[in-house]
């Protein structure tokens, strides 16, 4: 059935484009253009430890070294985050399920409260773990009582802290996500499936983790993305055995000045995390989903 | 020296200014990026442009929590000299104070807009080497002529043509009794298997290294690439087998009086005001010696303010200023007569005046050493091999 255009339409034949002009000039300014520059330093050499800037030299070694020497880093900064994004899907699906479809009344205040701890920022929060997780501390001495930890153990400084520091701060970027997917159901598709002797797992598997794949998908990449690069869970929660690869890519920046590393790192992050989406997506079958 | 400042009664978890050098590190590292970015865009045509400022203020970066807290001793600067002082605590750490102020603006020829920094003694030497620092104006500054002796001639900066110490201070081990339930007396007791997972080092790589060098018996005054793989061995050694809680600036100050750690490697001031607080915190210079350092201040080579700012740190020269500098922040006084201007400030004075770690006794000097100038390539492998231990 074709419809008559709305008077007007055509005279804005222009004004997607210039919707689109303000974001499109935004990302070609500070995105596109870093990313540019990013890639030459990446791929220049430094005359001396001091070179502020390096020459631009086609300076592929800076890769394959940097692969070399921080292979570890990268297997473990994908590692934590891999660990904490299922963390995140297993405590947080539940939790935008609840809220869905049984907060009731009160689901704008359950999600509030989701999102309250966000008020305050992600320095202090991550140090507010720091005091609760010390030796001395009420975790600690709880674990030890019931068992868990041995005595003289301690949860400071290993990965799990790290571990559970990711977790912590990127939960709500699972939770919400997960949360409109949810809300968008129309339950009436349950009772449906119910109808047709569905039991309420089967419902559930059938009907509706499917249509909420794109929720758990968008919070796996808001939650895995981040966290892969980030550095103050690993800085300030773990040890010296835990670092990350964006404490290396700090150092190397600033204190050891080996910029062309840095940005080679950064490209090799960011490469590694491109791909693992595409895969994720492919596995996901996302193309449909969204 | 990362981090340093002064101690205080440290609350278990992070205090406000903790929090705002953290934040402000991180701030540090947003903002580098672009600078970066911009730099390697294009070799720009090299330009000196001198700073100006506006009527008579100089600029001048020191570490946080280096001066009294409620800088009085500023306000009595500025009288002094005539000139307003822009006194700003952005100095967290040498490497990220270079990365993020000096080499971005004097490698370029540009002004930092200060006329007065304050940095280590490695990095002090590193600035002038590379030029980027001007004489001090020592005609505008009778005082400096009672800098203890024993400063007055550091081999990267022969007769101080370019420096002066702010303060001074040991690197020694720092430990908390009621976890270790025994006196420590040696680096050696770092290492002990009953103290796993509660000890930390520095981040500062020649405090570090300098103590393991030392329990090696080798000589981190003049220290080569060779002589350090011992005790870099040993640090990697405690890294590995989870001896190691992790490599840290100052906030070793709060774990080691909650209990967090058991033992560290520490900075003497601080440990002087945590000990009068808890007499279960004690600092001792290793039976194999400790080390020694200064933070000193420079003038960039881009200031026209140079006399003003010579005859600012002039003011800290005249040893009753300089008395009160130590009574505010208890490190040691780089200074002649200080002992003496303290023993008049009344029964806390007098205290201090008897602290060898305030005021060094010639047994305690005896027992520390500095670590020796690197050039550039040495630095470079011991910085490379020290950040691959630390793990970034």
């Amino acid at each position: 059935m074709e419809r008559e255009p709305a008077p007007g339409v055509k005279r804005g034949r222009f004004a997607p484009y210039g919707l689109l002009a303000p974001g499109v000039l935004w990302l070609a300014l500070f995105f596109l253009v870093p990313l540019a520059t990013l890639l030459r330093m990446s791929l220049s050499s430094k005359a001396n430890r001091f070179d502020f800037e390096p020459d631009f030299t086609w300076e592929w070694s800076n890769y394959s070294d940097a692969i070399t020497e921080f292979g570890e880093q990268f297997r473990r900064s994908f590692a934590y985050a891999g660990i904490a994004t299922v963390l995140c899907i297993l405590i947080g699906y539940p939790l935008a399920y609840v809220i869905a479809f049984r907060g009731g009344r009160y689901r704008n205040l359950l999600l509030g409260l989701v999102v309250v701890p966000f008020f305050t920022s992600y320095l202090i929060r991550t140090f507010a773990w720091r005091t609760l997780l010390a030796d001395e501390g009420p975790v600690v001495s709880l674990l030890q009582d019931v068992g868990v930890l041995a005595d003289g153990g301690r949860l400071l400084a290993t990965s799990w802290a790290v571990i559970g520091g990711l977790t912590y701060n990127f939960l709500p970027f699972m939770v919400l996500p997960i949360y409109v997917a949810l809300e968008k159901i129309d339950v009436r598709l349950v009772d449906a499936a119910r109808d047709l002797y569905s039991n309420g797992w089967r419902a559930f598997r059938k009907v509706v983790l499917p249509l909420s794949l794109p929720g758990v998908f968008a919070g796996s990449l808001l939650t895995f993305i981040p966290a892969s690069g980030d550095f103050v869970n690993a800085q300030f929660l773990g040890g010296p055995n835990h670092t990350m690869i964006g404490n290396v890519v700090q150092n190397q920046f600033l204190v050891q000045l080996d910029y062309p590393t840095a940005a080679a790192l950064g490209f090799i992050l960011m490469t590694i995390i491109t791909v693992a989406v595409l895969v994720y997506a492919r596995i996901l079958g996302t193309e449909e989903l969204v | 020296m990362s981090n340093r400042r002064r101690p205080r009664l440290a609350p278990p978890h992070l205090s406000r200014r903790q929090f705002l050098g953290r934040a402000g590190a991180l701030a540090g590292a947003v903002a580098i990026g672009p600078s970066i970015l911009a730099a390697c865009g294009r070799r720009r045509r090299r330009r000196r442009r001198r700073w100006g400022g506006g009527g008579d203020t100089i600029v001048i970066s020191n570490w946080i929590e280096y001066i009294d807290e409620d800088k009085a001793l500023i306000a009595a600067s500025e009288e002094a000299i005539g000139a307003k002082v822009d006194y700003k605590e952005d100095v967290n750490d040498n490497n990220e104070y270079f990365a993020t102020v000096l080499q971005p603006n004097l490698g370029q020829g540009r002004s930092p807009n200060r006329d007065g920094f304050i940095v280590t003694d490695w990095m002090a030497a590193r600035v002038i080497g590379l030029q980027w620092v001007q004489e001090l104006v020592r005609e505008a500054a009778p005082n400096l002529a009672n800098l203890r002796a024993a400063l007055a001639d550091p081999s990267w900066d022969p007769g101080r043509r370019y420096s002066v110490p702010w303060q001074t201070g040991m690197t020694g081990i720092a430990y908390n009794r009621s976890v270790t339930g025994r006196d420590l007396t040696s680096t050696q007791d770092l290492l002990d298997p009953a103290f796993s997972g509660r000890v930390t080092f520095l981040t500062e790589m020649r405090d570090t290294v300098g103590l393991f060098m030392l329990l090696d018996g080798k000589d981190p005054t003049n220290p080569t690439f060779e002589d350090a793989q011992g005790a870099f061995d040993t640090i990697e050694e405690a890294k590995n087998s989870g001896q190691l809680r992790g490599f840290t600036g100052n906030e070793y100050v709060n774990d080691l009086s909650t209990g967090n750690l058991a033992a560290c490697i520490a900075w003497s001031g601080d440990v002087a005001q945590l000990t009068k607080d808890d007499p279960n915190i004690r600092f001792v210079i290793p039976a194999e010696g400790g080390m020694l350092w200064s933070d000193n201040f420079l003038i960039p080579e881009t200031s026209e303010k140079a006399e003003l700012a010579t005859r600012w740190i002039d003011f800290f020269y005249d040893p009753v200023n300089a008395a009160q500098l130590t009574m505010a922040i208890q490190y040691i006084s780089p200074v002649d007569g200080v002992a003496d201007e303290l023993r008049k400030l009344g029964p806390d004075g007098v205290a201090l005046a008897e602290n060898p770690l305030v005021v060094p006794t010639d047994e305690s000097l005896a027992q520390v050493r500095i670590f020796g100038s690197l050039d550039e390539e040495e630095e470079q492998r011991f910085d490379e091999r020290f950040a691959a231990i630390t793990g970034a």
